[in-house]
């Protein structure tokens, strides 16, 4: 993990400070709520339907056990004992009164944490592949960049106040596992053929009402002048992006509606910066900054590579459960005799993402006695455990399955995403919880589920599409109808990765579902795929294959409420956003 | 930075009365729009100060051949949220090397300040509900950043590789 430096620390205070006094000029009347949203967002501050929430960020989704003990705490002493793993890596909470928000803070601080621009249009949290630094298909480790790309994007001055949010994504493997083009920039490590590292860049990706998938902007910048290029984007959005409509507000929009004119302004940009600014040499990365930041990233003290050759079912008498959470949560390592471990937030009685503050500490713990002190935050919301030997497999199992954490689904129907939803959410049209619960209880066998076999359900309140539901095979969004609560229906969507094929977003089934449909639905789609599917084939695979037309009839058969509607509702987002996303 | 107090300010909007275009006051700093600039620039004299307001969607560059003749720039924000002429005033001074004032206008509040200052702007006309006291404190929570800026043209890892 990054070592945190003396200056770091002193930064991270010093914000803290600033915005206490922010804070406080805001209970004392002299700063207005308008005024004072923009700076509480950038510190991580939303207003939502209850409590304010907080949004910690945890930087491209690296933990330590102390960080994540610290995080409990917080939990226990002032929000009501759990928080919320979100698709970005970081962790929300969502009762803490905002008087106490500079005394979290001042917390946050002393474990090396903070909430800085973990919302409001500026950059946000860079987030990665939660295999960064251990994958077996890496070309080069993300994590130095990611840092690099941190330090800075953190509170640059002239990036505060973008038309809106902006989302970069890294990853350094073969294997797209960070859903990058669908961010705002998509950053893909490579070597060129010379064997140089480079970047190649894709921009103008984006969920929300306009799903977008990023476009390549170019092909290799060298790794030094990867901060220049960035700036040179950046700026472009800044100066002709969108100010009259938050809903055409992104990066995304300005390049689709500009196309080869966007790129060519920032390639002059580019070469701008280079050859005029007076500057411009000095935001080029040294060697020696790119080996000062790699050396906190090197392989832990007191990892030694052993012989590898493990299997779950070498013995006869391993129980099922494991041999299955072997199968599902246990992930292929670079280093020979050492897995990588999913601890699954996805279980009965618990939203998708949650964990209560023991949970938090059991897991804490688990990551001292097996991963050397450290965790992941995955975009699928679980936490992962990156350095685990492979002979301690068992012990950990028995562990995991002690503190709730061994359901072995990864990457099954109930390891859901969805967001929080209706139930704590202000912007959210729809309740996710319920729904997520439903279908928890519904796919609760797992020998159904494992005959399902991989299938990514994506769950978003509203059109902000913070559970990524364009992504999903299955992506539901929550819509509002009239005050009440509606649900869209998408399939065959992708975010990227191999098997998932092209990112693309998924296509709408039918008029939206009412709340007591749509887990039906659901099921009406499972059944479909398990009638048709080829051996062998994959949910998004046949999906792809049969089209959308056997599940459209399949899950009109299922609606009662809207049963007549069918031909004329027109429950469709569009109509019904009515906020954007903070 | 230099906080404006608009009752004892040198510069003066030059106001078009009847059509008839601005001419240099005696003894007075002109501060004129961008229309009026470009409408006189060709007979404006040499030695009289010339201040210009430069609305934030305008590309800096189209003015780069008058800067040399430009005592002031002032840009604008005309919502605080609104962050285009932070971009505008780093162009003015890393790439056009702009001497003169960039003074922000507009909408300007004091917790902006830490971010005009190292755009590059070094004079401001707050908002005139806005504390001094507050804006002057608002300059004093950081001792240093990560990245580069108009003042420390370094980033951080450069100078401490040094």
């Amino acid at each position: 993990m990054y070592q945190y430096t003396d200056f770091d620390r002193q930064f991270v205070r010093e914000r803290a400070a600033q915005f206490r006094d922010q804070l406080e000029r805001n209970l004392r009347g002299e700063l207005g709520e308008d005024e004072f949203r923009p700076l509480r967002l950038q510190n991580g501050w939303y207003v939502q339907r209850h409590a304010p929430m907080l949004r910690v960020a945890v930087p491209y989704g690296e933990l330590s056990s102390a960080q994540l003990r610290q995080l409990a705490l917080i939990a226990r002493k002032f929000d009501r004992g759990y928080g919320h793993f979100t698709t970005r890596q970081n962790l929300q909470y969502n009762w803490i009164p905002l008087p106490q928000a500079a005394d979290v803070m001042d917390l946050l601080a002393e474990v090396d944490m903070h909430g800085i621009q973990t919302s409001g249009n500026c950059i946000r949290n860079i987030t990665s592949d939660a295999l960064a630094g251990i994958a077996p298909d890496e070309v080069v480790d993300p994590r130095p960049y990611c840092e690099i790309l941190r330090q800075w994007s953190t509170l640059h001055p002239e990036f505060a106040f973008l038309p809106r949010k902006f989302k970069i994504a890294i990853t350094g493997a073969s294997e797209d596992r960070a859903a990058t083009l669908w961010h705002d920039i998509g950053l893909h490590l490579v070597k060129n053929t010379a064997g140089d590292v480079g970047f190649r860049v894709f921009v103008g990706g984006g969920m929300g009402r306009t799903p977008v998938i990023a476009s390549l902007a170019s092909e290799f910048v060298p790794w030094q002048q990867i901060l220049v290029y960035i700036e040179a984007i950046v700026r472009v959005y800044n100066r002709y992006g969108r100010r009259d409509n938050a809903y055409k507000a992104r990066i995304k929009i300005l390049v689709k509606s500009e196309g080869t004119s966007f790129f060519d302004a920032v390639n002059a940009e580019f070469a701008a910066i280079l050859e005029r600014d007076t500057d411009g040499a000095a935001q080029l990365i040294s060697q020696h900054e790119l080996d000062r930041v790699s050396a906190s990233f090197v392989l832990p003290a007191g990892l030694k590579p052993a012989p590898t050759g493990f299997a779950a079912d070498a013995s006869n008498d391993a129980p099922l459960a494991f041999t299955r959470w072997c199968e599902r949560n246990v992930h292929a390592h670079r280093l020979p005799g050492y897995r990588a471990v999913t601890l699954s937030l996805k279980r009965a009685r618990q939203a998708p993402g949650d964990a209560t503050h023991g949970q938090m500490e059991q897991a804490a713990a688990i990551a001292e006695r097996f991963s050397q002190a450290e965790l992941r935050v995955t975009h699928n919301q679980n936490l992962l455990l990156p350095w685990v030997r492979e002979s301690d497999l068992f012990t950990l199992w028995q562990a995991a399955r002690d503190a709730g954490f061994a359901n072995p689904n990864i990457g099954l129907i109930s390891d859901m995403i969805a967001c929080p939803g209706g139930d704590f959410c202000g912007l959210a049209n729809a309740r996710s919880i319920p729904l997520a619960a439903q279908i928890t209880e519904r796919f609760a066998d797992l020998d159904e589920q494992y005959d399902i076999g991989d299938v990514e359900l994506h769950i978003s309140g509203c059109i902000n599409s913070c559970g990524h539901h364009h992504s999903g095979h299955i992506g539901v969004l929550g819509v509002d109808k009239d005050g009440a609560e509606w649900y869209q229906l998408t399939l065959g969507g992708s975010d990227g990765k191999l098997a998932n094929g092209a990112s693309v977003p998924g296509k709408v089934i039918g008029p939206s579902f009412a709340a007591d449909e749509i887990a039906d639905a659901i099921e009406a789609v499972i059944a479909i795929y398990r009638r048709e599917r080829h051996p062998g084939e994959r949910f998004v695979d046949s999906v792809r294959r049969l089209g959308t037309a056997p599940f459209r009839a399949a899950t009109d058969e299922v609606r009662h409420a809207t049963a007549t509607a069918t031909t004329t509702a027109t429950a469709t987002a569009t109509a019904t956003a009515t906020a954007t996303a903070e | 930075m230099k906080f404006i107090d608009a009752t004892q300010d040198q510069w003066h909007a030059a106001v078009d009365k009847d059509g008839t275009l601005p001419t240099p006051g005696a003894g007075a700093a002109r501060l004129l729009t961008l229309e009026q600039w470009q409408a006189v620039r060709e007979h404006w004299p040499h030695e009289a100060q010339a201040g210009v307001v430069v609305p934030n969607d305008v590309d800096v560059e189209s003015i780069a051949p008058d800067l040399p003749r430009l005592a002031l720039v002032a840009l604008q924000f005309p919502k605080w949220v609104d962050g285009r002429a932070y971009s505008q005033a780093r162009i003015l001074r890393r790439r056009l090397r702009f001497g003169g004032e960039v003074r922000a206008t507009g909408e300007v509040l004091v917790d902006m300040l830490p971010l005009l200052q190292r755009t590059g702007f070094d004079a401001v006309q707050m908002r005139v509900d806005q504390s001094l006291e507050s804006g002057r404190r608002a300059l004093r929570f950081f001792a240093d950043h990560y990245q580069g800026d108009v003042h420390q043209t370094q980033p951080l890892y450069a100078r401490s590789a040094a």
